[in-house]
C-alpha cells in the first residue's frame, strides 16, 4: 500500500474526510433553525402591527423566506455529495 | 520574550560550542563530546521548534487563544502546551504576538506563562525517564531516518512539520546520548564532585552556576539536561544539583529580560511577569530547600522512584518549586497584572491615527495574523464611522442611540463642513497603510486558503477607505443644499442622510450580535434598501426634473451624490459582510453562499412593487 493511499484509509476510518462538511451541515442546520423561529415571530407581530410596521416586517418576511429558501438548497447538496 | 534575542544568538552559541568541541577533540576528548552533546541538543530544540510552528497550522494558537480566558484555564493551558512542544519560548511568542493584536488579555497571557514554567519541566523528565535508563540515542536514528524520508514523499506543510520534530527529537536523544557518555568517560579522568560544595554558601554558588550557565547556553532546558546526566554520571553531588536547577529557572529570567529589551510593550510586561515569578520561585527553593528535599524523598517513594534514583527526584524537585512558585504568586495575577498595567505604557499622541493590534511577533503565526488584520480593520472602520458620520452631519451618540433616525438628522453635528481631508489622514491614511505592509509580510508565511481570506480582509479595508473618500465628496453638495430653501432638494439630501444613518446603525447592530440569523438579516436589508433609495434607479429623480422641481445644477449635484451614497452603502456591507458575518468558523465557508445576490434582491423589489 502506498503512503498516499495508507493516508487516505487512515482519514476515512477516523472520519476525517467529511470533518468540514459535517460541520457545516451543522452550522446551516442551526441557521435555517434560527431563521424559521425569526420568521414565526414576524408573522405573530405582524397581526398587531400598523401600517409601516407591516411593510417592515413584510420585507424582513421576504428575506427570510429567501435565506431559508437558500439554506435549504445548500443542505440538499451537501446531503447529496 | 525569548524570541529575536534567542534565535540570534542561538545559531552562535552552537557555533562556539561545535568549535569548542573540535578545539578540544585532540586534549579532552571527553569535554568535546558534551559540548557537541549540547551543541546538538539545541539544535534539536530548534528543530522542533519549527516543526511545532508548521505542523500546528494554527490549532496551537487556537487552543491557546480559546482555552485562557480565566486563569487557571491559562496555567493549565501554558501548561500542557509547553510540555507537548517542548519550548517555553515557542509559547511565549504567540502569548506575545496574541497579547499584541488583543486576543487575550494580559491577565490570562500571564497565566500562560506560569504554566509554561511548569511545562518546561517535562523536558527534564523525558532526560531522566527516557534519556539516562535507555540508550536514547538508539532511537535517534530511525527518528532521523524518518524525519529525512518524510518530505520527499509528503510535500504539504503539516508533514513538513512533523518531519522536523522527528528531526528534532532524534538530534535532542543524540545530543543527550553524547552529554551522558561525555560525563562517563569525564569522570575517569577528572571527578567534579569534588568541587561539591556544602550548607548555604554552596547553594548560592550553585545558585549562581546554574544561572550563568544558562545565560551563556540560552536555554533552561541544555542547563537542566547538562545538570541531570552529570547527576546521573555522579559528577555532581545531588544537594548542588538542586541548586543548579533552581540557578536554571533564574538563568532565563535574564535570557527572557534580555530578549525583551526589543520587544514591544507587551513582550517587556511578560518578561517584567517572568522575572518576578522565576524571583520569588527560586526565592521560596532556596528559602525551603532542605524541606523540600524532604517533600521530594517523600513523594518519590509514593510515586515509586528508588530513592537513589537522583536524576528523577532532580526533576520532581524542579516540578515541585515551579509548582509551588505558581501557587504562590496566582492569587496575587490580579495585583501583579495592575502593576504591569503601569509599566511601558505608549505615548498617547503617537499612537492615535497608528495600528493597534500588528505586531511583528504575529507575522509567524498564519492565524494570528489574520486575526490581527481583523482586529485592525474593525479598528480603521471605528474611525471610518466617527468621519463618515460627522461627513454626515449627524451625532455618533445619536447614532448609536435607539432615537429615530427622523430626529438623529435633525440634531446636526457642525454647522460648518468637517475637514475630511485632515481626518483621512491624521485616522485612516496611516492605519490602512499598516495594515496593507503588514499583510504582505504576512502572506510569505501563509498557505493558499490563508492568503485568499488575507486578500478579502485587504478588500474590506480598501471598502472603508473608499467609503470615506465618497463621504468626502458627497459633504460638499450636502452641506449646501441642506441650507437651502428648495424643500425638495433638501428632503432628497436629508433622505440619503437617513440611509445611510440607517445602514450605519445597521452595521454597529451586526458588529455587537452573535446571532447569525441577525447577521444575515440586517446585511440583506441593507442590499435591498441600498437599491430601493437608489433614486437613479427608483424613478425619484426624473420625477424632481420632469415636474421642474428642482433646478438642473441640483439635479446634477443629486445624481453624483447619490450615486456617492450608493457606492458608500455597497463598500460599507462588503466590509461587513467580511468583517463581521464570518464569526463562525464553520459558517464562515456558507456566508457567501447564503449572502444575497442581485438576484435575489431584484426579486424582493419586484415583489414589494406589486
Amino acid at each position: 500500500m502506498g503512503i498516499k493511499k495508507f493516508i487516505k484509509k487512515v482519514k476515512s476510518t477516523l472520519g476525517l474526510n467529511n470533518y468540514e462538511i459535517e460541520g457545516k451541515k451543522k452550522s446551516l442546520k442551526d441557521l435555517i433553525k434560527k431563521l424559521n423561529r425569526r420568521k414565526k415571530r414576524i408573522k405573530k407581530s405582524l397581526e398587531n402591527a400598523n401600517k409601516k410596521e407591516k411593510k417592515d416586517l413584510n420585507e424582513e418576511l421576504e428575506i427570510i423566506t429567501c435565506h431559508i429558501k437558500k439554506g435549504k438548497n445548500i443542505l440538499h447538496k451537501l446531503y447529496s455529495k | 520574550m525569548v524570541n529575536s534575542l534567542y534565535s540570534k544568538l542561538l545559531t552562535p552559541i552552537i557555533i562556539v560550542l561545535i568549535l569548542g568541541a573540535l578545539v578540544l577533540l585532540g586534549t579532552y576528548p571527553d569535554i568535546s563530546t558534551i559540548l557537541g552533546g549540547i551543541a546538538l541538543f539545541l539544535m534539536g530544540m530548534e528543530y522542533m521548534e519549527d516543526g511545532f510552528k508548521a505542523f500546528s497550522g494554527g490549532i496551537l494558537e487556537k487552543v491557546l487563544e480559546r482555552f485562557t480566558n480565566n486563569t487557571p484555564k491559562a496555567i493549565t493551558t501554558g501548561f500542557f502546551a509547553t510540555a507537548i512542544v517542548q519550548s517555553s519560548s515557542l509559547i511565549s511568542i504567540i502569548v506575545i504576538s496574541f497579547l499584541s493584536a488583543g486576543l487575550i488579555t494580559l491577565t490570562s497571557a500571564v497565566g500562560v506563562i506560569f504554566g509554561s514554567n511548569i511545562g518546561t519541566t517535562a523536558t527534564a523528565w523525558l532526560v531522566s525517564v527516557f534519556g539516562l535508563h535507555i540508550k536514547i540515542s538508539l532511537y535517534a536514528m530511525p527518528m532521523l531516518v524518518l524525519g529525512i524520508v518524510i518530505p520527499l514523499f509528503l510535500k504539504s506543510k503539516s508533514w513538513k512539520g512533523i518531519a522536523a520534530i522527528l528531526i528534532g527529537l532524534g538530534v535532542i536523544f543524540l545530543g543527550i546520548g553524547y552529554m551522558k557518555e561525555g560525563f562517563e568517560t569525564l569522570k575517569e579522568g577528572l571527578d567534579l564532585a569534588k568541587y561539591a560544595m556544602e550548607g548555604y554558601a554552596g547553594i548560592f554558588v550553585y545558585v549562581l552556576v546554574g544561572s550563568v550557565a544558562t545565560v551563556i547556553i540560552q536555554s533552561s532546558s541544555a542547563t537542566m539536561a547538562i545538570i541531570i546526566t552529570a547527576l546521573a554520571t555522579g559528577q555532581i553531588d545531588y544537594a548542588n544539583a538542586l541548586a543548579l536547577a533552581i540557578g536554571a529557572n533564574v538563568g532565563t529570567t535574564v535570557t527572557a529580560v534580555l530578549g525583551a529589551l526589543k520587544s514591544n510593550e507587551n513582550g517587556k510586561r511578560l518578561a517584567v511577569a517572568h522575572f518576578i515569578f522565576n524571583m520569588i520561585t527560586a526565592f521560596i527553593a532556596i528559602l525551603f530547600i532542605y524541606q523540600l528535599t524532604e517533600v521530594v524523598d517523600y513523594l518519590s517513594i509514593i510515586v515509586g522512584i528508588g530513592i537513589d534514583n537522583y536524576a528523577m527526584k532532580l526533576s520532581l524537585f524542579h516540578t515541585i518549586f515551579n509548582l509551588i512558585g505558581v501557587l504562590a504568586v496566582s492569587p496575587f495575577i490580579g495585583k501583579l497584572v495592575t502593576f504591569l498595567n503601569t509599566l511601558f505604557i505608549p505615548k498617547a499622541e503617537k499612537e492615535e491615527g497608528k495600528a493597534k493590534y500588528l505586531d511583528n511577533t504575529a507575522l509567524e503565526f498564519p492565524m494570528t495574523s489574520i486575526l490581527a488584520v481583523i482586529k485592525e480593520t474593525k479598528h480603521l472602520y471605528d474611525n471610518a464611522f466617527e468621519i463618515i458620520t460627522h461627513g454626515l452631519n449627524l451625532k455618533r451618540s445619536n447614532l448609536l442611540s435607539s432615537i429615530p433616525l427622523e430626529e438623529v438628522i435633525q440634531d446636526e453635528y457642525s454647522k460648518s463642513a468637517v475637514d475630511i481631508d485632515a481626518f483621512y489622514n491624521h485616522k485612516i491614511k496611516g492605519i490602512y497603510g499598516e495594515i496593507i505592509d503588514f499583510s504582505t509580510k504576512a502572506q510569505s508565511e501563509m498557505s493558499p486558503k490563508e492568503i485568499e481570506l488575507l486578500y478579502k480582509l485587504k478588500l474590506a479595508n480598501r471598502d472603508i477607505v473608499e467609503a470615506v473618500k465618497d463621504t468626502k465628496h458627497l459633504q460638499k453638495n450636502m452641506i449646501k443644499y441642506l441650507k437651502s430653501t428648495n424643500e425638495h432638494i433638501k428632503t432628497q439630501y436629508n433622505r440619503i442622510r437617513i440611509d445611510l444613518a440607517e445602514l450605519l446603525r445597521n452595521i454597529n447592530t451586526v458588529s455587537a450580535t452573535e446571532a447569525e440569523d441577525e447577521i444575515l438579516l440586517l446585511l440583506s436589508k441593507a442590499k435591498v434598501h441600498t437599491e430601493k433609495y437608489d433614486i437613479l434607479a427608483n424613478g425619484t429623480l426624473d420625477n424632481l426634473i420632469r415636474e421642474g422641481l428642482i433646478t438642473n445644477e441640483m439635479a446634477t449635484s443629486l445624481m453624483n451624490d447619490s450615486a456617492y451614497a450608493y457606492d458608500i452603502s455597497k463598500n460599507l456591507i462588503a466590509m461587513a459582510e467580511i468583517i463581521f458575518a464570518n464569526r463562525n468558523s464553520n459558517f464562515e465557508n456558507l456566508n457567501e453562499e447564503m449572502s444575497m445576490n442581485a438576484e435575489d434582491i431584484k426579486i424582493i423589489l419586484e415583489k414589494k412593487d406589486d
